[in-house]
C-alpha cells in the first residue's frame, strides 16, 4: 500500500461539500414530509378503508416499492420530460413515492397493532370515523411505529444520493465533482460517507420528537435486552 | 411488444441475465458474510466483535452508491489494484447487504430461548455444537422474512450498478434509450421486469417461511 494521503484538497473544497450537504438535507427533508403524508393516507386507507380503497392502497404500495428508486428517478426525469420538472422536483417526487410506499406499509401495520376496541370505543363516544382516526388511532400507532419510521427516514437520506444521477447537486454529486478535479479518490469518498453517517445518526434521533415515542423506544430497548 | 423492445430484445435479455447474475452472487456471498458477522457479534468474539461492529455501522450509515464508488474507485486507488465494474459492483453489494443481514441474523440469534441453549449444554454438547445444531437453525428460520426483504431490496439496488457502467438491465435500457430514444416505453418495460422479479422473490420467501416457520 503506497498510497499517498493528501487531505488538503478536501479541506479546500469544503464550500462545495457544504453546498452538497445543504442540498442533501433540503432534498431529504422535502421527501420526508411528502412520504409521511403519502404514508399516512395510503397506510390509513390500507388498514381502515373500504374494500376498494384497500385494493387501491395495496396496488400503490406494491408497485411503488418494487420499482428500483433509480428507475423512479429516471422515469420522472426522462420519461416524463415533457412535464419539464426541474431535477430537484423529480428527485423529491421519486423519493417520496418510493419511501411513501414503505411508510404506508409501516403505518398499516401500526394501525393494525392498535386494538380494535380503541376504534369501537371512540365511535361509541360519538366521534366521527375521521376524528377517531385523528385523535385515537393515529397517535397510538405513531408511537408504536416510531422505531421503524426512524430506520425508514435514515434509509431515505441515504437513498437521496441517487438524485446525483439526474444531476441534482447534492453531496454525492459534489463528491464526484471534487474527485474529478483533485483525484483524491479515497479521501473524498471516505469524507462524504462519514458525513452521511453523522447525518443518518442525527436523523434517526428525530422521530423521538413524536410525543410519547421516547417511552416506546425505551420499552423497545428493554424488550431487546 | 413495442418495436423498440423487440428490436433490442437480445441486448435487454442479456442485461436481465446480468441483473440476475449480480443478484445471485451478491445474495449468496452477502448472506455468508452476514451470517459470519452476525454470529461474531452474537457470540462476542473478542476483537472480531469490534471489527464487525465498525463494519456494520459504517455500511449502514453510507449510501449504496457511495459504497460502489468506494469499491470501484477508492479501494483500487488506495491498495493499488485493478478491478472491473462487474467485480466492484459485486463486492459493493456483498459488503452492503452483508451489514444489514448481519443485524437481522443477530436479532434472530438473540430471539432463541435461553432454555434451549442451557438444555443443549446440559446434554453435553459443546458451545460450538449448540450454536451449530440448536441456535442457528432456529435463528435462520425465524429471520427468513427479513432475509427475503433484504434480497428484494438488493435486486432493486443492483440497478445502481449501471452508474459505474455495468450494463445490467437498467444500464442496458439506458443504452438502448440513448440510441433509439423511447424513454417512456423503455423505462416502463424495465420497471415492470423489476416489479415481476421482486414480487416473485417475495412470494417465494413467504412460501419458504410458511414451510419452515418455527412452531412455538
Amino acid at each position: 500500500m503506497n498510497y499517498h494521503f493528501d487531505w488538503t484538497p478536501i479541506w479546500a473544497a469544503r464550500g462545495l461539500i457544504a453546498e452538497g450537504l445543504a442540498m442533501t438535507v433540503a432534498l431529504s427533508a422535502a421527501a420526508l414530509v411528502f412520504s409521511t403524508v403519502i404514508g399516512l393516507i395510503v397506510g390509513g386507507a390500507a388498514a381502515a378503508g373500504s374494500r376498494a380503497a384497500r385494493a387501491l392502497a395495496l396496488a400503490f404500495t406494491e408497485t411503488m416499492r418494487n420499482i428500483p428508486l433509480l428507475i423512479h428517478m429516471y422515469i420522472w426525469y426522462m420519461a416524463l420530460a415533457f412535464l419539464r420538472l426541474p431535477a430537484f422536483s423529480c428527485a423529491v417526487l421519486g423519493l417520496s413515492l418510493y419511501s411513501g410506499a414503505y411508510v404506508a406499509e409501516v403505518v398499516r401495520a401500526g394501525i393494525g397493532a392498535v386494538g380494535r376496541g380503541q376504534m369501537q370505543a371512540a365511535l361509541a363516544t360519538g366521534l366521527t370515523r375521521f376524528q377517531a382516526m385523528r385523535y385515537i388511532v393515529y397517535p397510538q400507532a405513531l408511537r408504536i411505529i416510531a422505531p421503524s419510521l426512524a430506520s425508514l427516514f435514515s434509509q431515505l437520506i441515504k437513498d437521496s444520493s441517487l438524485a446525483s444521477v439526474i444531476a441534482v447537486a447534492e453531496l454525492t454529486y459534489q463528491a464526484g465533482a471534487i474527485e474529478g478535479q483533485t483525484f483524491r479518490t479515497f479521501e473524498v469518498y471516505i469524507t462524504i460517507s462519514l458525513i452521511y453517517l453523522v447525518l443518518v445518526t442525527a436523523a434517526s434521533q428525530l422521530v423521538l420528537l413524536i410525543p410519547g415515542s421516547r417511552n416506546e423506544a425505551a420499552a423497545g430497548r428493554f424488550a431487546d435486552a | 411488444m413495442p418495436d423498440v423492445i423487440l428490436k433490442n430484445l437480445p441486448f435487454l435479455l442479456n442485461g436481465l441475465w446480468l441483473t440476475i447474475d449480480l443478484s445471485m452472487w451478491s445474495i449468496v456471498l452477502g448472506t455468508l458474510l452476514g451470517l459470519v458477522a452476525g454470529t461474531v457479534r452474537f457470540v462476542r468474539v473478542p476483537v472480531l466483535d469490534t471489527v464487525a461492529l465498525v463494519y456494520i455501522e459504517f455500511i449502514r450509515g453510507t449510501p449504496l452508491l457511495v459504497v460502489l464508488f468506494i469499491t470501484y474507485f477508492a479501494f483500487p486507488a488506495l491498495f493499488g489494484y485493478h478491478t472491473t465494474a462487474y467485480r466492484a459492483a459485486i463486492s459493493g453489494f456483498v459488503l452492503f447487504i452483508g451489514a444489514y443481514l448481519a443485524e437481522d441474523f443477530r436479532s434472530g440469534l438473540r430471539a432463541v430461548r435461553p432454555g434451549l441453549i442451557q438444555a443443549g449444554l446440559a446434554t453435553g454438547l459443546t458451545r460450538w455444537q449448540v450454536l451449530r445444531h440448536i441456535i442457528l437453525p432456529q435463528a435462520v428460520r425465524r429471520v427468513l422474512p427479513s432475509l427475503f426483504n433484504q434480497y428484494v431490496r438488493l435486486i432493486k439496488f443492483t440497478s445502481v450498478a449501471s452508474v459505474i457502467g455495468v450494463t445490467e438491465l437498467t444500464g442496458a435500457g439506458l443504452l438502448v434509450n440513448a440510441r433509439d430514444f423511447h424513454p417512456v416505453t423503455i423505462l416502463a418495460t424495465i420497471a415492470i421486469v423489476y416489479l415481476v422479479l421482486c414480487i416473485a422473490l417475495s412470494m417465494a420467501g413467504r412460501a419458504l417461511y410458511a414451510h419452515f416457520a418455527v412452531r412455538t
